[in-house]
């Protein structure tokens, strides 16, 4: 009859080789997991956009970080594995070995007739033990199932990215719009979620940035109703197209400045209008102060 | 010797067990742990109302073991030496001299009833024969005869006139047994079988070698790391901050828990201490050594109950 501690050795070293079967299946699983996403954001792109060195290859570092990432994610998924006491799963699982297995265990340097007695039955108990029972076939068997389905799935997007990748110039202008960069019309979705024919004449300090009338016509005559800003204030516009913002000439508002040796804001000027004028530039200045 | 004592072992605690059962009705735990504290070679209290069978109890036990038993009916005025012995002038040959007369301590089952009567002094004088299982008289020092146990009783009732065992005295007992009023079944049986003018009697099971083997085989018993630390967790925890525990338990309670399970493992036939043994024999080493505070005392608590929590809350 094999001694339990040569039995409970054979078992725990079938055990942790189990064990490291399912921590490879894993580190597979999330590694085509985390390069079937690289492929679909097509890392490769975005990576070759950045400022990365020409002497690294680019095509390497999507595989590369997902080694990475799935390296780490299993080996802390797993970091428990090592300190697994066998020998209480043994106990678990067998209910005649349950508290025996691990007093023999505790005293299997002494000798004695109760010692001695109690190692002959845990020794013949652990005969039916198997490492299988411990790390049942059924769980070994599901997880390579669902690795070799995510690495099909993997092989299929990295082979077939036509449809299921995200197209170039979506990625460019996500960039963009992340990183704040000027965007050109290019006839694609505005993602900012500004619609893209605004009117911006006269745009730049005015805090009219959506084409609202400035120009009032009262018995036809125009009259310009431009709230005038302090200083440093106003919207600024990050679409600013220099095609579109050329200054336009008002024929109710002299666009020559007149000198002036104390500015006073345009109040002079305010004051100088008509009554019927104040007042609609009153009601206008009430109503826009209301959006 | 070993080998036989420890393959009949299971069938010597049947066999004892049901020669006990002859004479006393029920009160199987009392009688599991006097059992107990005889294979872990030393001593319990007995705390129950009168007229619930200690003393039948504890003489049953010794006759079945083939053991000789004393009783000694503990009082205020009780010497030292009535329990120790003393030295008597003796006329032999008509030459006077002094002989011992070895007191009822001389026994290897000593049933000390009410113990809490006697005056301290004797009181000590009985404990010291417990620890050193030797008792000094003048100048020279008798062995006390191997196995010995003392079974002292204290009546939870009639506190006047009585000398309470002090804590550290009480730490020597490695039991606290105590004895319940018997269900109505057991009652109707007591009736039935000490109405009769044929009264139950008890033969010897166990020989006195046997009995010193099976004390031998208690400490053989092995436990298991994990079960010791429980034990030492669950002392250690009496001592932790607890606000029902005024003073916790010693060293020497962890000792007497992992004893005291070893016994009942070889008891129930077990060749390897479990869990189980440990918290049932928590509650009788740990009750007369955890002190409850006066505010759980006021609420009615038991040091039973704290235990109870104790064992629930030990990992």
């Amino acid at each position: 009859m094999e001694d339990f501690l040569d039995k409970l050795q054979k078992t725990r070293a079938g055990f942790f080789s189990r064990k490291r079967l399912v921590f490879f299946l894993d580190l597979i699983a999330i590694f085509s997991i985390l390069y079937a996403i690289f492929t679909i954001v097509n890392l490769d792109y975005l990576l070759s956009k950045s400022s990365i060195p020409s002497s690294i290859p680019i095509n390497i570092i999507p595989p590369a970080i997902a080694i990475i990432i799935a390296l780490i994610t299993s080996t802390l998924l797993h970091k428990k594995d090592k300190k697994t006491n066998v020998i209480r799963l043994i106990e678990n699982k067998y209910p005649e070995l349950k508290e025996r297995l691990s007093t023999a265990y505790d005293n299997r340097d002494e000798s004695n007739i109760i010692v001695d007695s109690l190692k002959t039955f845990v020794s013949e108990s652990m005969t039916s033990v198997s490492p299988s029972m411990l790390l049942s076939k059924g769980k070994i068997i599901s997880k390579i199932m669902i690795t070799i389905i995510f690495l099909a799935g993997m092989a299929y997007i990295s082979l077939n990215p036509q449809g299921i990748q995200i197209p170039q110039n979506t990625l460019d202008n996500m960039t963009k719009t992340f990183t704040g960069e000027e965007q050109n019309n290019t006839g694609l979705t505005d993602l900012t979620g500004i619609p893209v024919n605004v009117d911006n004449s006269g745009a730049k300090g005015s805090g009219d940035i959506f084409g609202k009338p400035k120009i009032a016509s009262i018995e036809g005559k125009n009259i310009d109703l431009t709230l005038y800003t302090g200083d440093n204030t106003g919207t600024t516009i990050s679409d600013y197209n220099p095609t579109n913002n050329q200054f336009i000439k008002s024929a109710a508002f002299p666009v020559d400045v007149i000198g002036s040796n104390v500015s006073d804001g345009g109040y002079s000027m305010l004051m100088a209008k008509s009554e019927t004028e104040k007042q609609l530039i009153n009601q206008y200045a009430v109503e826009r102060s209301k959006i | 010797m070993s080998n036989e004592t420890y393959s009949s072992s299971t069938r010597i605690f049947k066999d004892l067990l049901d020669e006990i059962g002859k004479v006393v009705v029920g009160q199987h735990e009392a009688v599991e742990q006097m059992m107990i504290a005889i294979l872990c070679n030393s001593h319990a209290l007995v705390e129950s109302n009168p007229g619930l069978a200690k003393t039948l109890t504890i003489s049953t036990i010794s006759k079945a073991l083939d053991l000789k038993f004393n009783r000694i009916q503990c009082t205020p005025d009780l010497m030292p030496s009535d329990i120790t012995g003393t030295y008597i002038i003796e006329d032999i040959g008509g030459k006077k001299q002094y002989r011992f007369e070895p007191g009822p301590v001389f026994a290897n089952i000593v049933l000390a009833d009410e113990i809490n009567r006697a005056s301290p002094k004797t009181q000590s004088a009985m404990l010291e024969a417990m620890q050193e299982k030797q008792v000094t008289v003048g100048n020279k020092t008798y062995l006390l005869d191997k196995p010995f146990f003392i079974l002292a009783t204290q009546n939870p009732i009639e506190m006047e006139g009585t000398y309470p065992l002090p804590e550290a005295q009480l730490d020597r007992f490695l039991l606290k047994i105590l004895m319940d009023y018997p269900t109505f079944e057991d009652e109707n049986e007591i009736v039935n079988r000490y109405t009769k003018n044929i009264t139950p009697s008890v033969r010897s099971v166990v020989s006195k070698a046997e009995v010193l083997e099976l004390q031998r085989l208690t400490r053989d018993v092995p436990i298991a790391e994990d079960i010791k630390i429980r034990a030492i967790k669950i002392v250690e925890a009496t001592r932790a901050k607890n606000e029902n525990i005024e003073y916790g338990a010693s060293p020497r309670a962890s000792i007497g828990i992992i004893l005291a399970a070893k016994a009942r493992a070889l008891m129930k036939g077990r060749n390897y201490v479990s869990k189980e043994d440990i918290d049932a024999m928590a509650y009788p080493v740990l009750r007369h050594r955890v002190i409850l505070t006066f505010e759980s005392e006021r609420k009615g608590m038991t040091t039973d109950q704290v235990i109870a929590d104790i064992l629930k809350n030990v990992k």
